[in-house]
């Protein structure tokens, strides 16, 4: 297990003359964990944010950054916000700078790079969030996915350790929201520390690592997302929905039917579960294929190659830059979240399927599916476009 | 109530990846110009050539431009029939005298001195125009920072140029909704809808400027503003468009000296 980044002890938190936002929370987040807070509106959970970067100081008790308490003179707090980033939820209220260029650049700048850096770094976060092209459209001409986009690589050009987000997904659409939730993916798989606040269950139910309930600002249930979102009591006392999967399973054993093993995350986890009941396997000879088209070592060309000899097969798109090679490359995209399991889920079927992909994924895709393979006994083959396969 | 905003349009326009200080220059230089001449030749050439230059090259549309140019067109037509009117002269065509003391004339100087003027006008519009809508705010900052305007005043000015829109979008969004409750149907209705906007958008703005310095102060704010992005580079093509422009209405300006329209 890796070390402890940031830690609560014991902190209170009231508003001038209103009521007691945070009354006495622990807790530990380690690094490189995924953190759902989750809970209802005026649970505390944003007060609770805003204490991780010191814009509010507790009344009592401690946060501890990298095991050391915070400490609150102008020089520690920027240090500190430069290592934990925050993106409000409002973009609007978060972009400054009237270019998308100068507002991502703006935390740069102020920690004194040089405008050599400052142009690197913000090409490379804007290249993260899939917004190349943006630099000098201003603002208020973008969606609201795009600003939210601009808004957290504003953040990302500073390089947090810890990335802290309220309410990514308010104000999105459903694919943009689920776009959102795979960049934090991405983010967390290169190894920062990710922590937001939602009312999505369904949303953070599959992505969390931890979740924490909170209620009247105090924690309700902590836990892995099973245990969490587990408790059908505490889930209404928090005002939330139990996530579809979990109540699904929660009826069926109800009724008898008891799935091995653990709750499930996903579909995928489900489907294997309701298999092993019943003792059958869906009949087909051989589970079809995985594909992965590795858009930073293949050209357009080998795609349109290897495309027109299967014409009709599911493709899905992993990562941001992957998407956005798709829509240049005009590839009609089947899946764009939970990848990697919807075509798992085609192999079963016996379909072939095609994963977009960028370099620093590739890995994810067969450790994901060999994890797959070793639990389930099923041979799906992951291969490279260029036929090495895994 | 609420247009397409001219900085929507100057974001978009063909000449958008022009070097800024090229089309600030020509748009400075056309108003320097007509304010230099004395004929209204040179203005009426420069009206003319910035206006296709409008239209054609920056594909403006002409409703968008036109509706730009009706105002003040409107506000020019009247000062000048007053100017013909009143300004007298010698060589006489028309005249009523109303009063013992006032009365109304038409010269041949007058009508020199209006069409002049009218000209004028209509010169020193189109350069405007063409500085707004092929030029939008976000560049010109560049521009300032390079001609050396402190910086506190360029970041005030970014500051307000994002705060505005942000405004705006407030304003626009409980107007919609005033709108929608009936609330400018009688003149008195009105007034009250008025001040309860005039109210809440101020309100707004105090809360949009606290949540501004927590923005700013979460991103590490340390009194300094992001630097701007490039210029653009000087291209061969609309640097020569630039000279031939700029030299050909300052030869006009010094050759058509006395010409007048009658």
């Amino acid at each position: 297990m890796s070390s402890i980044i940031l830690e609560a002890r014991e902190i209170r938190y009231r508003y001038p003359r209103g009521m007691e936002a945070v009354c006495g929370i622990s807790f530990h987040i380690r690094k490189k964990e995924k953190i759902a807070l989750v809970g209802p509106n005026g649970a505390g959970k944003s007060t609770l944010l805003m204490m991780f970067n010191g814009m509010i100081r507790p009344d009592s008790g401690f946060v501890l950054f990298d095991n050391e308490p915070i400490r609150y003179d102008t020089a520690s707090l920027r240090m500190l916000r430069k290592r934990v980033g925050f993106v409000l939820q409002n973009p609007d209220r978060q972009i400054i700078a009237p270019t998308v260029y100068q507002d991502v650049a703006f935390g740069p700048t102020n920690l004194g790079y040089s405008e050599k850096e400052v142009k690197k770094v913000v090409t490379l976060a804007l290249r993260h969030v899939g917004l190349e092209g943006f630099e000098r459209r201003p603002p208020h001409q973008l969606s609201g996915g795009e600003k939210k986009r601009v808004a957290i690589a504003g953040v990302l050009a500073m390089d947090p350790d810890v990335l802290v987000l309220d309410e990514p997904t308010s104000g999105l659409d459903p694919s943009g929201s689920e776009d959102i939730m795979e960049l934090l993916d991405e983010l967390n798989h290169e190894g920062k520390t990710i922590i937001i606040s939602t009312h999505n269950v369904e949303l953070a139910y599959p992505w969390a690592d931890r979740a924490i309930l909170m209620l009247e600002g105090t924690i309700l249930e902590e836990g892995i997302p099973e245990k969490a979102f587990g408790n059908p009591e505490y889930v209404r006392r928090a005002h939330l929905s139990l996530p579809t999967l979990l109540e699904l399973h929660g009826e069926l054993q109800k009724r008898g039917f008891c799935l091995q093993g653990k709750n499930p995350l996903t579909v995928l986890d489900m489907m294997q579960g309701i298999e092993i009941m019943f003792e059958k396997r869906y009949s087909c000879s051989r589970p079809g294929a995985i594909t992965i088209y590795n858009v930073d070592r293949h050209g357009p060309e080998s795609f349109s190659a290897w495309h027109s000899e299967q014409p009709v097969i599911s493709i899905g798109a992993m990562g941001t830059r992957a998407k956005q090679r798709a829509e240049n490359e005009r590839i009609q995209l089947d899946f764009t979240y939970g990848v990697i399991d919807k075509c798992i889920l085609k192999a079963l079927l016996g379909e072939d399927s095609l994963i977009v992909t960028t370099e620093n994924m590739v890995d994810r895709v067969y450790r994901r599916v060999d994890a797959y393979v070793k639990e389930s006994g099923i041979p799906v083959i992951v291969k490279m476009m260029d036929g090495g396969s895994g | 109530m609420f247009e397409e905003l001219l900085e929507d349009v100057a974001q978009k326009n063909g000449l958008r990846e022009v070097n800024t200080n090229l089309k600030l220059a020509a748009g400075l230089g056309a108003i320097l110009l007509c304010l230099l001449s004395t004929s209204y030749v040179p203005p009426l050439f420069i009206a003319l050539v910035l206006t296709s230059a409008i239209l054609l090259l920056a594909r403006i549309d002409m409703k968008t431009y036109a509706g730009l140019f009706i105002v003040p067109l409107w506000f020019a037509v009247m000062s000048i029939a007053g100017i013909i009117l009143i300004s007298g002269g010698h060589d006489l065509f028309w005249r009523w005298d109303i009063l013992p003391s006032f009365s109304l004339s038409i010269t041949r100087e007058s009508i020199n001195q209006g069409v002049f003027v009218f000209c004028r006008v209509l010169g020193g519009m189109s350069a405007l125009c063409f500085i707004s809508l092929t030029t939008p705010m976000t560049d010109i900052f560049t521009v300032f920072r390079q001609c050396r305007i402190p910086e506190i005043i360029i970041e005030l000015m970014m500051i307000i140029y994002r705060t505005i829109f942000i405004l705006m979008d407030q304003v626009v969004q409980i107007y919609t909704a005033q709108v929608m409750r009936l609330g400018y149907s009688t003149i008195k209705e009105s007034i009250q809808s008025c001040a309860s906007l005039c109210g809440a958008a101020f309100i707004a703005s105090w809360d949009a400027g606290e949540d501004l310095v927590k923005a700013m102060d979460a991103r590490c704010y340390n009194g300094k503003f992001a630097v701007l992005g490039e210029n653009r580079p000087v291209e061969r093509k609309p640097l020569l468009a630039l000279a031939a422009f700029l030299s050909l209405s300052a030869a006009m300006v010094v050759l058509s000296r006395n010409i007048t329209i009658i």
